[in-house]
């Protein structure tokens, strides 16, 4: 969804009555400097920041921010070069406004975002190049971050603070996108009818399992990138035949990881793949949840972890601000952008909440994420070979 | 040709030069609206035969089986649904008749993947989650929802036949069923076979519905060879497979219409509706209100539940401050796509009328969008309108990708079909003596347009607007990627939720475009009751 603060979408309604005006503005929607036009008006509010920062983006032209954690709260002192509004492309769909709210009152920049399918924002993204309005891509995977890198769509960030604060292992080599968080995919099993999980990805093969497994589709990243790490450790030959052997249990294949736990739960499937921050939003509904986590490889490689990715897009028309955002959100917001979707920091000394610390430690499969972009249309061709829905 | 030229006579010649212009803007419009679909047949040129090698080793038998399966079922399925309906409630009288007419057009308005999820968890609980996955169930789910464009035009069919053929052919000694079968359903034919074509039409290009059930389709691998492998030659070459048996159900319906030349002359009596049996009574109430249960009531009903849900947990109270917002949104969206289409649509209509067969074809070619699955539209225009962007032939900077004037074009390339189609068939039933005695008379042809062709046409055309704004209002892949910041349509909305299976938070957007839609589908409706009293 596309957000406007709540003066803009006050103004966007009353833009809305007069038909007219309202492609006016909308047109203007995808101009570089549409932090102003798309609202024929500024709006009272947030204009004050605005300026104020905007000053000091004229004195201080590219600092390379030296103590950058210290500098986001304070906008009035040795802030960056940043002001105005930062435009944001988003794959991920959970619990984002507040921390976007949370950006805004520390920085005083604006945050303007669209969501949809990594893969679909991806393309928009190429595919308008040099015009791109998009200052930031967040995405839900690396795999998707790496191929719009690939595509020549993503610029290399500068900065003390995201290299710092990001393990090396979590960022591209050339710095052309950070995780800025951690989600493991994990086996999940019932409570209640099964005692012994599977230890590994390739044990959810096991014929033990026949007709009683849940995945989620090939057509998601998720999946994707899970193969990926298969391929990268045990080789294509092997990656298929542990594919071909989840297939041969006649999985049911649900897209969407919220529905695979409630089926483990109602006992449509015994044991399942999924990510485990959709476990901390169904363990805030109900704490007794009868799924638990068992992490899978902890005797070998660890389990599957994926990134949240930021990147600076090529043509950014505002990649100060976009620099500004992605730093704060491996800073200052990383402890709530993480805990906005029980997911594990990015940062290793920044704690997780409560909530996911109670599903334990474990040892993370973190080598692999650099090289998930480069192997996921391979990835492809595996989980297609195998006949995995 | 430069031979001839000399040889013609000066009129032919005049009438030649007074035609150029209309032929330029014939070929400018259809090459602006096809342009993002040319861009994707472009691909052909550069085949990527590995590709297919590996697709036809693996996917590619099972999506073909699957989009078989689902078009014949479907298709089949909405035919006869579709039909019976609209002649149940045509040609017999029984209490709530005038209804149940109005009813089984609603499901117009409720959108497939709303249908699909709202059936997908109901059915969960007692079917268990794997077999509410299969094949079968998306069937019935898009029969549900496409069966009312056979209906619509099969009523209207229905409705302006003559009586006196029937009665002829029960005076030859035909019993009822006979008559209806080798008369009645004969001259209904050509309107049911562009309903049917609809149809196929949309289950060829559905992604929404079809993914929520794991049925891989071929628009369902467009996708997933585009965004998993990012090979767009691949994917657009697949695109084109599913343009190319577009255009073959095309020419079959044109093939099934255009031998039909079922005039009826003299005085018009209209079937008159007659009263059944008690028993008839009963079956033709509980086959009709059956249909409205299963594809209106019972999802409106689960819908109108979880909202109650979502208020009860207040999630609702948070959500319903945007609902004006995304209101707001969603009818300047269709508002604007509708006024496009149908003037494109007009303009192409009418200037194809005047220039025969090619004319048709190339102004059919603009409205191939139908065609292509919705983001692959969506994608096809971001290419085509960067690259305008790039050579910045947009006076003031502004930009196309991402502005509304971006998204109502994709949505014009993606629905022109919707209202060209209506607004042609309006145009065909204008007699072509009336014109040309107004032309004898000297009127020019758009003083002939304005003042015979428009008023003429404007029932036909108030319903093709109505087609095209329940179609922009329910569509969701196009405007997802293609909308400008601050345009959150209801349908996005609705993704946002189902994309993390909140179905209780896809609640309200989803009842939002099932009440807005409800409008439409009321001027729909006025327009065939109106369209019926002018023919009779």
């Amino acid at each position: 969804m596309m957000h406007e603060r709540s003066p803009h979408r006050r103004l966007t309604r009353i833009v809305a009555v007069t038909l007219a005006l309202g492609t006016v503005a909308a047109a203007c929607g995808g101009s570089d400097d549409d932090s102003t036009a798309a609202t024929p008006a500024p709006t009272a509010a947030p204009t004050d920041d605005v300026e104020a920062t905007g000053e000091i983006a004229d004195e201080a032209p590219t600092t390379e921010a030296p103590a950058p954690t210290t500098e986001a709260p304070a906008p009035t002192t040795g802030a960056p070069a940043a002001s105005g509004t930062v435009t944001v492309y988003i794959g991920r769909q959970y619990g984002i406004e507040p921390v976007f709210d949370s950006f805004t009152a520390a920085t005083g920049i604006e945050v303007r975002f669209t969501s949809g399918g990594d893969p679909e924002l991806r393309e928009r993204l190429i595919a308008e190049g040099e015009n791109t309005p998009a200052d930031v891509v967040l995405t839900a995977d690396a795999a998707n971050a790496e191929l719009a890198a690939g595509a020549g769509a993503l610029a290399a960030i500068e900065s003390d603070a995201l290299t710092s604060a990001i393990p090396e292992e979590l960022r591209s080599p050339d710095n052309m996108w950070f995780g800025l968080s951690r989600r493991a995919r994990v086996v999940i099993y019932s409570t209640e009818r099964v005692t012994e999980p599977p230890l590994t990805y390739a044990a959810v093969g096991d014929p033990q399992w026949q007709g009683r497994v849940c995945l989620r589709p090939s057509t998601h990243p998720y999946t994707q990138s899970l193969v990926a790490s298969i391929i990268a450790a045990e080789g294509q030959e092997r990656a298929t035949e542990i594919v071909s052997s989840w297939v041969a249990n006649d999985p049911l294949y649900i897209n969407s990881d919220t529905d695979i736990y409630k089926a483990v739960a109602a006992g449509e499937c015994d044991i399942a793949i999924a990510n485990t921050y959709y476990l901390g939003r169904l363990q805030l509904e109900d704490p007794d949840f009868p799924v638990a986590i068992q992490f899978p490889e902890q005797d070998g490689r660890g389990a599957h972890v994926n990134i949240s990715a930021g990147a600076v897009t090529a043509n950014a028309p505002n990649p100060e601000a976009a620099k500004v955002l992605l730093e704060w959100l491996a800073t200052d917001g990383q402890q709530e952008f993480v805990d906005a979707n029980s997911e594990y920091p990015a940062d290793p000394t920044v704690p997780t909440s409560d909530l996911v610390a109670a599903w334990g430690d474990f040892t993370a499969d973190t080598g692999v994420i650099r090289q998930l972009g480069e192997l996921n249309p391979t990835a492809v061709e595996v989980l297609s070979a195998a006949g995995y829905e | 040709m430069t031979l001839g030229v000399n040889a013609e006579s000066s009129t032919t010649l005049r009438r030649r030069a007074r035609s150029l212009p209309g032929w330029v803007a014939i070929v400018a419009v259809a090459a602006v609206v096809a342009a993002p679909v040319a861009v994707i047949i472009a691909s052909i040129l550069e085949p990527t035969a590995e590709v297919w090698q590996e697709l036809w080793d693996t996917r590619l038998p099972g999506m073909i089986r699957d989009t078989v399966t689902l078009l014949v079922v479907v298709v089949v399925g909405s035919t006869i649904i579709g039909t019976g309906l609209a002649w149940l409630v045509t040609a017999y009288r029984f209490p709530g008749r005038r209804v149940l007419g109005w009813a089984l057009v609603a499901p117009l308005a409720m959108p497939g993947y709303v249908l699909g999820f709202v059936w997908l968890d109901t059915l969960q609980g007692p079917l268990g989650a794997r077999s509410v996955r299969s094949i079968w169930l998306c069937a019935a789910v898009l029969t549900m929802a496409f069966y009312p464009y056979v209906y619509l035009l099969a009523r209207a069919a229905f409705r302006d036949q003559s009586a006196a053929s029937i009665a002829v052919a029960r005076s030859l000694g035909c019993t009822p069923w006979q008559a209806w079968w080798r008369v009645t359903l004969p001259m209904a034919r050509p309107s049911i076979a562009a309903g049917a074509a609809l149809v196929a039409m949309e289950v060829l290009t559905d992604v929404g519905t079809v993914r929520l059930f794991n049925v891989s389709t071929i628009a369902d691998g467009v996708l997933r060879v585009w965004f998993g492998t990012g090979n767009r030659n691949a994917a657009a070459e697949l695109a084109t497979l599913l343009i190319g048996a577009a255009v073959l159900l095309i020419a079959a319906e044109r093939l099934l219409r255009g031998r039909a030349r079922y005039t009826q002359g003299g005085r018009r009596q209209t079937v008159v509706p007659r009263s059944s049996g008690f028993g008839s009574t009963i079956a033709a109430s509980v086959v009709g209100w059956s249909v409205v249960a299963i594809a209106v009531v019972v999802p409106l009903v689960r819908l109108i539940r979880w909202v109650g849900e979502a208020r009860a947990t207040g999630q609702a109270v948070a959500m319903e401050g945007d609902l004006g917002h995304h209101l707001v949104a969603s009818l300047q969206v269709a508002g604007f796509a509708t006024v496009t289409c149908v003037l494109i649509g007009v303009t192409l209509a009418w200037l194809a009328r005047r220039r025969g067969p090619v004319g048709q074809i190339v102004a059919r070619l603009a409205t191939l969008g139908y065609a292509v699955p919705g983001p692959v539209v969506a994608v096809g225009v971001v290419i085509a309108l960067a690259a305008v962007d790039r050579w910045g032939w947009v006076p003031g900077g502004a930009l196309l990708v991402g502005s509304m004037a971006g998204l109502i074009y994709a949505l014009t390339v993606r629905f022109l079909a919707v209202s060209y189609q209506g607004v042609e068939a309006s145009l065909a039933k204008v007699p072509p003596n009336v014109i040309a005695g107004a032309r004898t008379l000297g009127a020019r042809p758009w003083r002939v347009a304005t003042r015979i062709e428009l008023p003429l046409i404007r029932t036909g055309l108030l319903a093709a607007s109505a087609l095209v704004a329940i179609d922009a209002m329910k569509e969701l892949p196009i405007t997802l990627l293609l909308r400008p910041f601050g345009t959150d349509t209801l349908a996005v909305w609705v993704w946002r939720a189902t994309s993390e299976s909140f179905w209780v938070q896809a609640a309200v957007p989803s009842l939002a475009i099932v009440a807005l839609g409800m409008i439409p589908v009321a001027i729909l409706l006025w327009a065939l009751e109106r369209g019926a009293e002018v023919t009779t």
